[in-house]
């Protein structure tokens, strides 16, 4: 007796609308805008927290980073659901015959496989390291950052091969069919939808309506931690603590009361984090060019910037420039008015404009003007 | 154009495969781990989610009535896409551990669930409002 398979489907065999080509490109088109303003904003975050010699970031508007950053991790979101669209409106090309017809058409579908490959990579790691979740055994920020020229590479090469396809399907008249205007209505819907549940973690107005918002109103002082003093080891400050201050004409030290002596500004600054969520607070403190002044340097310098914290990646941070100039970039004391809490960084903490929260020092001990 | 594009993609395709070199090499189970989630997400497609979709549909646009047939097939692509947006939330196991609050601290089942039942909420009003216009008259396929 011989055991009958079900035959696989044929490229012929799906003959609902959805896989119309002029269905694939429009969502390729909106998809393609997603993945690219996802990359741009990825490499410019990249660039802020590894800044090469040519690279100028501004510290203002002081939402720049918390905008450029949330517009990462929503466009990464908008790119799922059209990614599945995508994938199927062209489901049926998988049982295309002959398997491959010529190396062009061999390397050709080799491309597009390493593109739904790291295209899936991007998404899928991105949306788990949004949620601080880590079901795997590489460094996430390397390995997000080099798939992610991988996936770009795909789709521009992707975009080559089918340039004709796309600009014949995109510049033919308006559809009129219902049922393939209906799925596009579908794919926007539910675009629009991933987007809703899950822009709460940075777009203030939409905490209470995201189910999947990553920030509660619940953190210290009304203001979300990521790193906090427990797992940094600074829970307790010695009483005998001085901010040290490093400069061209010497070193100085200050106490927290003498800090608190000098005159103190105060703002309302986002800490924007690298995973998406954002949220301002009113901060007061003192201007990290008032302090490098006393000894003997100039706004506009570059600060190297020490914690208490004696492990972890982000132990210090370097300011640049442009925002030790900035009279905004504050060596923080107070949080909406109170003393900061330990996991706000007691005893003082760098809060500066347009910058990542991972570079927002906390539990600082040191000050180092470098150039 | 192709020309120009095709070679900047296949640049930085391959300045991306250098990236990722010491990823791949660095330790056999970081090897593995980069591997599975880079073939994983075509496969688990390919060969799990589109026939899931397709059945779905399938079953959808061949036993329910005309007039809900869209309602319930983007109630499910919203319900679909919802359900894989909350994984990392909801399943915790190789997650940093929750030290303070104010982070990954909503309960987020109940969250999904009241989303869920708002969309379901709307595809049930949507089909209802359709399948009477199809009752007043034969015109409205849209």
């Amino acid at each position: 007796m011989r055991l009958r398979l079900p035959k696989p489907p044929q490229e012929k065999d799906f003959t609902s609308p959805a896989h119309h080509e002029r269905v694939t490109s429009k969502v390729g088109l909106w998809l393609g805008i997603a993945f690219g303003a996802c990359f741009v904003t990825g490499l410019l975050s990249h660039a802020v927290q590894h800044p090469p010699d040519w690279f100028f970031w501004p510290s203002r508007p002081i939402n720049l980073y918390r905008v450029t950053q949330g517009l990462h991790v929503i466009s990464g979101i908008a790119a799922i659901p059209l990614l599945l669209a995508k994938l199927w409106s062209v489901y049926p090309k998988l049982f295309a015959k002959p398997l491959v017809s010529s190396a062009l058409h061999a390397l050709e579908r080799g491309s597009i496989f390493v593109l739904i490959g790291a295209a899936f990579f991007e998404l899928a790691t991105g949306l788990f390291n949004a949620a601080q979740n880590y079901p795997w055994q590489f460094y996430f920020v390397s390995a997000h950052y080099a798939v992610a020229w991988i996936a770009v590479g795909a789709l521009l090469v992707h975009i080559a091969v089918k340039l004709p396809v796309i600009r014949g399907a995109l510049t033919r008249e308006r559809t009129t069919d219902l049922d393939r205007r209906a799925f596009l209505r579908t794919t926007w819907l539910t675009t629009g939808v991933a987007v809703l549940v899950t822009a709460g973690s940075t777009v203030p107005w939409l905490r209470e309506v995201s189910a999947l918002s990553s920030r509660s109103d619940k953190g210290p002082q009304g203001l979300p931690v990521n790193r906090n003093a427990l797992a940094a080891g600074v829970t307790n400050v010695a009483a005998n603590w001085r901010l040290e201050i490093i400069g061209p004409h010497g070193t100085t030290s200050l106490s927290r009361e003498q800090l608190q002596a000098m005159p103190q500004t105060t703002a309302e600054l986002p800490i924007a984090c690298v995973e998406g969520w954002s949220q301002s607070a009113t901060w007061t403190g003192v201007p990290v060019a008032e302090l490098i002044r006393l000894v003997g340097a100039q706004p506009g310098s570059v600060v190297r910037v020490d914690s208490l914290e004696r492990g972890g990646l982000y132990r210090s941070s370097t300011l640049p420039g442009e925002h030790t100039s900035d009279p905004l970039t504050l060596l923080a004391l107070r949080l909406d008015g109170h003393v900061l809490s330990p996991d706000h960084g007691y005893p003082c903490r760098i809060i500066a404009p347009s910058r990542p929260g991972v570079l927002q020092t906390k539990w600082v001990s040191k000050l180092e003007v470098l150039a | 154009m192709r020309i120009v594009l095709a070679v900047l993609g296949l640049a930085a395709g391959l300045w991306g495969a250098w990236l990722a070199l010491p990823l791949v090499t660095f330790s056999p189970s970081g090897t593995v781990s980069v591997l599975a989630w880079l073939g994983g997400g075509p496969v688990l497609h390919d060969a799990l989610l589109a026939p899931v979709v397709g059945g779905v549909s399938f079953a959808v646009l061949r036993w329910a009535a005309p007039a809900w047939r869209r309602p319930l097939l983007c109630g499910l692509a919203i319900t679909g896409v919802v359900g894989l947006l909350a994984v990392p939330a909801l399943w915790r196991t190789y997650a940093n551990p929750a030290a303070t609050p104010g982070l990954h601290d909503r309960d987020y089942a109940l969250g999904v669930a009241v989303t869920l039942a708002v969309v379901w909420l709307l595809v049930v009003l949507v089909g209802l409002v359709r399948q009477r216009h199809e009752k007043a008259g034969p015109r409205s396929a849209g």
